[in-house]
């Protein structure tokens, strides 16, 4: 049985096509009603880019009437008939080109006028006097009885080039709705729970306490502690980590994430606007609105194009007049001055810059602005903080040496003895111990040895836990000879005594981050050198830099001997970046080419910082850097494309090969393809570590984004 | 003249695809406008606007046509490219045709996917605007909409040997259609007032679609009524091409 087709309902027939639509099959009789279907069963939004597509719809009814006459006209319908002589017929396209005119030549006025007064000339300046030039030049011709009217050049350059601006609007909107989430925040509706029923508020309305019902499927919109309910939260927009994280009465949610399958309620703790995740927003609004340089050259690059082709269009004109009649070399010039807009070069830096911190975005790294992923691209060079960034700054035992008693009696008595104090050292022990299943009551008088260790007694026999120097004390055999290995660099020993005598050996060093050591080998293997910079000791820093395999490493500097020692590096290799913690590190990454920083992006110690990566994820900073060379790629390709383009087309039109409404259709298909360009090659995406951390396409996590589902 | 009467007629019987796919679009455009004058201004405007765009296809197809083949008199080349155009039109109705009569079985998704997104992305941002020149911006983006029975008439245009003959195919057609989806537009505003106010556009268009969905039956005689005329047409088409040129079949 044939299918019907799940927008008209008619049999879906011979021409029927299945698509897959909202992760449903559907059968459509023709493209038209796939189209419509996909229309009706999206989202109303951008009512800002309608007015656009208003003036194309209505600038396209004018323009189409003004070519149907032009076309009759050419044809010869009109010739010989007595009741519509070819004069009336002018008149009839004088009336619509003026108000096709007046409807599509606004924005372009403006823009020319804009730009006027900033003291340059612009893209908008070249449409403006080709169309007015064709415009006035067939309004005279009318009103002066000649044959020689070219309205509908005038019309198809304008509503090519508004066609031209409304794709651009488009590609642009897209690209921003890979950031769409990130920037909703403020203006999330949310379900407050009163004592008289739920209430749908703004989310600005929210006061801390305020029960919030959260329902399947929705964003969490306030942060907050889970009263009642279970289910499942994806916080990848604010962690760029996807997997699901259970929650239950007692958690904290956090605004932003996507509630999985259960129901909610959630007390918030925070005032509605002071989420993090409104505080993202505005900060990757900041960073999408920032200017690249690039972006900024090719602007000041059109802006002295500009008066050259204009030059060049009078010229051309000249020349054919010289030759042909006014109006051939009239539209020659228009030829020119058309094809030369360099509407494409001003939308390829911004339009792959917004992709990609928009992508970055979607993983939890913010990148503060397009200059941002310039830098990036250029980078010769990585310098990494220590502590805090390639280790986790916190001590954990590796290894645990004991006598002829075996492990179990020294964590015991370490468990009993040390479980008091304070020092990072104990703690680090004690945590190990209860970590091997040790559990005891505290020793008797526990007593703090500062500098050294900790004392105690344990079934009336002292136990000392500490330093060489501590047990060294109780028992004088040489500590050399009681180990067959000796403590690594960089690591620390903490030994356990007790019965006059050392019976085991604590060794402590500080944890390596997951991820740390292909990070760099990756960083190298993309032709970075990669540097250590460490305010602790050559002895803790050079058994760190061989383990990862980095091509160079300084000790023992202070900020400013850091800040002097990147300079250095920079004078010699060129761009540096610095990966740091970005709490007590901030003028070397404010010194660096690039600072990068790990933790939340929201903290407001981070601010020296260029780029913020997700705490503890080491494994973005190659994903990020490779991100901003094929941004730097595509933007690159795209302008070289676009001048290669316009050259050509510029030299067809001096010669005459090209008639101005030709030349305006290149240029609309200039900025198609551009737009196009970019969004497929930056929407081509190679997940970071994809097998590792198993991330899910792009489509499936942003689910605001999904509008269209083919 | 009988063939555009043909064609007027093809019209109106297709409309009952036009209905079941653009009638919501109709329905949808009335139903924010205050009063009777006003739905029917942006009814008339709007399907102004569809049939603008069908008879600019209509002259741009005849007159690629004539650039195609020229101007040539018997015998020549330009002859015969006229008559291999006449006829590939003529067999492309009929398929077309033929689709809307019966049910072939096997099926073949349509390649056309470039930039349909954007079309469909732009009605979007359309529906609900309350400027006056949102239904005119409507209908000739509607009016460029893929469509078989725009594809089967374009093809009669660029086979019709000029650019008049062209703009008059497509204009015929478009007349053709006009009625019914004025109608629908009109009910959508009458059950507009009858009914509560919906939440948003595309909500209340997929309610009011329903009534259009109701006449199923009604709908796929007027479509098969519309293949067969489309064959019929396609026919004289080809015979055009194919048929020597004393069979009289030129002013048809």
């Amino acid at each position: 049985m044939t299918p019907s087709c799940a927008h008209c309902g008619l049999p879906a027939g011979r021409l029927a096509q299945r698509r897959e639509t909202d992760g449903v099959e559907r059968w459509f009789c023709c493209y038209g009603c796939c189209l419509a279907f996909q229309f009706e069963h999206g989202s109303h939004e951008e009512p800002e880019a309608a007015s656009l597509l208003i003036r194309v719809g209505a600038g396209g009814f004018l323009a189409m009437n003004i070519m149907l006459f032009s076309l009759l006209l050419y044809a010869g319908a009109f010739a010989g008939n007595d009741a519509v002589p070819t004069g009336l017929v002018h008149w009839i396209l004088l009336g619509l080109a003026t108000a096709l005119v007046a409807v599509l030549a606004g924005p372009f006025l403006s823009g020319a006028r804009q730009a006027l007064g900033e003291g340059r000339l612009g893209a908008d300046t070249l449409v403006c006097i080709g169309a007015l030039a064709a415009y006035g030049y067939s309004a005279y011709g009318v009103v002066s009885g000649s044959a020689a009217v070219y309205f509908d050049t005038a019309a198809m350059v304008l509503v090519l080039f508004t066609v031209g601006r409304y794709l651009e609007a488009q590609g642009r909107v897209r690209a921003m709705r890979s950031v769409a989430p990130m920037l909703a925040g403020d203006r999330a509706q949310v379900t407050v729970v009163t004592a008289d029923g739920e209430v749908v508020r703004p989310v600005a309305a929210v006061r801390p306490g305020d029960a919030i019902r959260v329902r399947p499927g929705e964003r969490v919109a306030v942060d907050g502690e889970v009263l009642a309910g279970r289910s499942q939260c994806d916080e990848s927009i604010l962690t760029g980590q996807p997997a699901p994280c259970p929650k239950r009465p007692g958690d904290w949610v956090h605004a932003g994430s996507l509630n999985g399958t259960g129901l909610l309620l959630v007390r918030a703790s925070v005032a509605g606007c002071d989420t993090r995740w409104v505080r993202l927003g505005r900060l990757v609004r900041e960073a999408l609105s920032r200017k690249s340089p690039l972006g900024e050259a090719m602007d000041r690059a059109a802006s002295r194009f500009v008066p050259g082709v204009l030059l060049l269009a009078l010229a051309t004109a000249g020349f054919w007049a010289s030759r042909a009649d006014l109006g051939e070399a009239l539209l020659t010039g228009l030829s020119v001055l058309v094809v030369a807009c360099p509407c494409s070069l001003g939308l390829a830096a911004p339009l792959a810059s917004a992709l990609g911190i928009g992508q970055a975005a979607q993983r939890g790294i913010l990148v503060r602005g397009s200059s941002v992923l310039e830098r990036l691209a250029d980078l010769r060079c990585v310098a990494f903080d220590k502590t805090g960034t390639l280790t986790a700054g916190r001590l954990r035992v590796v290894a645990l040496d004991t006598d002829a008693v075996g492990p179990a009696a020294a964590l015991r008595r370490v468990c009993r003895v040390a479980s008091g104090s304070e020092h990072p050292l104990a703690r680090a022990v004690v945590a190990y111990a209860r970590q091997q299943g040790a559990e005891a009551a505290p020793a008797e008088e526990v007593r703090a040895l500062p500098g050294a260790g900790v004392e105690g007694l344990i079934d009336g026999e002292r136990c000392v836990i500490g330093s060489a120097a501590l047990v060294g004390a109780v028992d004088p055999t040489p500590l050399a000879e009681a180990w067959a290995t000796a403590v690594p660099h960089g690591a620390t020993a903490v030994y356990v005594a007790w019965n006059g005598r050392v019976h085991g050996r604590f060794v402590l060093a500080d944890e390596l981050r997951p991820g740390a050591g292909e990070a760099v080998a990756q960083l190298r293997s993309a032709g970075l050198r990669t540097l250590l910079l460490s305010g602790d000791g050559p002895q803790a820093v050079a058994p760190l830099a061989a383990t990862l395999g980095m091509d160079d490493w300084s000790a023992a500097l202070s900020p400013e001997d850091k800040v002097h020692r990147l300079r250095q590096e920079s004078a010699v290799r060129g761009p540096v970046a610095m990966v740091g913690d970005g709490l007590n590190d901030g003028p070397v990454l404010a010194a660096a080419a690039v600072g990068i920083a790990f933790g939340d992006a929201t903290d407001l110690a981070r601010e020296s910082a260029d780029v913020i990566v997700p705490a503890g994820r080491l494994d973005l900073l190659p994903w990020v850097l490779a991100l901003a060379q094929r941004v730097h790629r595509s933007v690159r390709a795209n302008l070289l494309w676009a001048f290669g383009y316009n050259a050509v087309a510029l030299a067809l039109a001096a010669a005459g090969l090209l008639q101005p409404v030709t030349a305006a259709a290149l240029m609309a298909l200039s900025s198609a393809i551009v737009v196009a360009r970019s969004l497929r090659a930056n929407g081509a995406d190679v997940a970071p570590g994809a097998a590792a951390s198993g991330y899910l396409p792009r489509s499936q996590r942003i689910d605001d984004a999904r509008l269209l589902h083919d | 003249m009988s063939t555009y009467v043909l064609i007027f007629l093809a019209g109106v019987a297709g409309s009952a695809h036009c209905i079941g796919m653009c009638g919501g679009f109709a329905c949808a455009l009335g139903a924010g406008s205050p009063g009777r004058a006003a739905v029917l201004w942006r009814q008339l405007v709007y399907n102004a606007g569809r049939v603008t765009s069908y008879c600019f296809i209509g002259a741009v197809v005849g007159h690629l046509g004539t650039l195609l083949v020229g101007h040539g008199g018997e015998g020549t080349w330009a002859s015969f490219a006229q008559r291999a155009l006449a006829a590939s039109s003529g067999l492309l109705m009929v398929y077309v045709g033929l689709q809307y009569l019966s049910s072939f079985t096997r099926r073949r998704p349509l390649p056309l996917t470039l930039g349909g997104e954007w079309i469909s992305q732009g009605l979007r941002q359309l529906i609900g605007h309350p400027s006056l020149a949102a239904p005119l911006a409507f209908g000739v983006l509607n009016g460029l909409l893929p469509c078989p029975l725009v594809y089967a008439f374009a093809a009669q245009a660029a086979g019709s040997g000029s650019t008049l003959d062209g703009l008059l195919v497509m204009g015929a057609f478009g007349l053709g259609t006009f009625p019914a989806m004025l109608l629908a537009g009109a009910a959508g505003g009458w059950v507009r007032r009858a009914a509560s106010p919906a939440p948003s556009p595309t909500a209340r268009l997929g309610s009011l679609r329903g009534s259009a969905v109701a006449g199923l039956a009604w709908r796929r005689h007027g479509v098969r009524i519309a293949g067969a005329f489309i064959v019929v047409l396609g026919l004289v088409t080809l015979a055009r091409g194919v048929l020597p040129m004393g069979a009289h079949l030129h002013g048809v």
